[in-house]
């Protein structure tokens, strides 16, 4: 019987107590700082050694690289850059082999789109995605790369 | 209200009387899904979720979207079903529950009919939904909803039995079945409300009222986890509305039941604050027993066949008569 009572009680407390549900769509969702989202590129910094491509699982990358324009520096410098998400699995090797941490990760995850073509992202959609990035490659910004901010 | 049911039945009056009879169904339907919608929210609250809250504002149009997804199903009968009763046992289910709102007084001038045998009219109403039960979980063709129409109707006559004789002591007490005369007699302040001599009674009451109902505790019969769905397993869209109908509408008989036998009907608690009109009144205590019921909802699990049973037999039963005893000697002693 005080079982009862007691049990009624907790209810009554729960009633009135903050709600856990996440409200998402209408509040953004906050990710840990390690999260794995959709990457973040910066052609500046990359030096065309193929890493990210040899060991992406999916062979989701396709990059194409051209002698450096400048004659009298050495190593080519990147021409054109491809994901394709419809198999990237953000599982994070490619940022973990990079050298020079031209590939990144952002905390962002949000890819939904109403046609496959759109998942095929270039070289400049990825440079352009430079909202959340990871704490710790944010410290790593060429100088020239400023000039989009990082938050 | 009197004036107008003691007249001769002109045009005037027939219309009248029809229009009344159409409000009072619109307030009640409104009821139903506001109620719907109202146990949705609390329920949620109490589990630290809010309840539904996209469709429409704050979610209220939730209850509409439902009903119109059911009016839009496709109506199934299965072939080996028993037709005529399968489509006849919603509505022995829900015509009496309709039918009991008509004694139900809410204030001293706001009342439909002042039957003098008011509370035995609502009990001998109440059972006939029983056979709808019966007939649904027959007529199905399907084990399942036989299991849950048997069990179902085992529990509904079994406490039918301590609900009527937790009533006795209120009317032994008021001298009188008519409900008018019942509130009259809670007059005063809330020390007067028939739920303090009455205490045993109204245990009794709230526990087979909430069984009577099907409702958690005790709702074993539509038990969606453990019976498939009972006795309305087979049936789909308006059928399977008609029966969600009668259960909230016998929630709203009930809560004013309650309210009227237990609690004082319109009357105000301290006799200072008489000014505040007598529907206010009523309402709110209406909506407590409400609230109470959808509180117990969220808090209880479900009670099992044979313990549900026994509470019953064993329990409320020689309860209400002991309750009946007592009331019987203070009346004749004092």
């Amino acid at each position: 019987m005080i079982g009862l009572a007691k049990g009624l009680g907790v209810t009554l407390k729960a009633f009135a107590s903050k709600k856990v549900t996440y409200k998402y769509p209408d509040e953004p969702l906050e990710m840990p700082d390690r999260f794995r989202g959709v990457q973040h590129f910066d052609p500046d910094k990359c030096i065309v050694c193929n890493q990210c491509a040899r060991i992406c699982p999916t062979e989701c990358i396709t990059l194409t690289g051209k002698p450096n324009p400048d004659p009298e520096k050495k190593g080519k410098v990147i021409d054109t850059f491809d994901i394709n998400f419809e198999i990237c699995i953000l599982c994070d090797l490619c940022t973990e082999v990079c050298p020079t941490e031209a590939i990144v990760m952002t905390n962002n995850f949000e890819l939904a789109t109403y046609s496959r073509d759109d998942l095929f992202k270039n070289m400049e959609w990825l440079n352009d995605n430079n909202t959340n990035i990871r704490s710790e490659n944010s410290r790593n910004l060429s100088p020239i790369a400023t000039k989009g901010g990082n938050s | 209200m009197r004036n107008l049911f003691e007249q001769p039945l002109g045009w005037p009056g027939l219309f009248g009387l029809l229009g009344l009879g159409v409000l009072m169904l619109v307030i009640v339907l409104v009821f139903v899904v506001f109620a719907i919608y109202f146990e949705r929210k609390v329920i949620g609250y109490m589990q630290f979720r809010p309840g539904p809250n996209r469709t429409g504002p704050f979610g209220l149009l939730q209850t509409t979207a439902d009903v119109l997804k059911l009016l839009i199903k496709e109506d199934i009968i299965p072939k080996k079903a028993d037709r005529a009763l399968y489509i006849l046992a919603p509505a022995i289910m829900y015509v009496p529950a309709f039918t009991v709102i008509a004694v139900l007084p809410y204030t001293s001038r706001l009342y439909l009919a002042d039957l003098n045998v008011g509370v035995l009219y609502y009990g001998a109403l109440t059972s006939i939904s029983t056979l709808g039960v019966i007939l649904g979980g027959w007529a199905s063709n399907n084990k399942y909803s036989l299991l849950g129409g048997m069990r179902s109707a085992a529990q509904l006559i079994s406490y039918e039995v301590p609900l009527i004789l937790s009533m006795v002591g209120v009317v032994m007490m008021s001298g009188s079945l008519n409900m008018r005369v019942i509130v009259e007699g809670q007059s005063g302040g809330f020390w007067h409300w028939n739920i303090f001599p009455q205490i045993i009674a109204f245990g009794v009451f709230i526990i087979a009222a909430v069984s009577e109902l099907s409702r958690s505790p005790f709702d074993l019969p539509e038990s969606e986890s453990e019976l498939v769905a009972g006795y309305h397993t087979e049936y789909t869209g308006f059928r399977f509305a008609f029966f969600m109908l009668a259960e909230y509408v016998y929630v709203y008989a009930i809560a004013a039941l309650t309210t009227v036998l237990f609690l004082g009907g319109w009357h105000a608690p301290l006799p200072a604050l008489s000014f505040i009109p007598e529907i206010v009144w009523f309402l709110l205590k209406f909506s407590g027993v409400v609230f109470f019921l959808f509180w117990l909802r969220a808090t209880m699990p479900r009670i099992r066949i044979d313990q549900l049973m026994s509470l019953a037999w064993k329990y409320l039963l020689p309860i209400a008569l002991i309750n009946i005893f007592l009331t019987a000697l203070v009346k004749e002693l004092w």
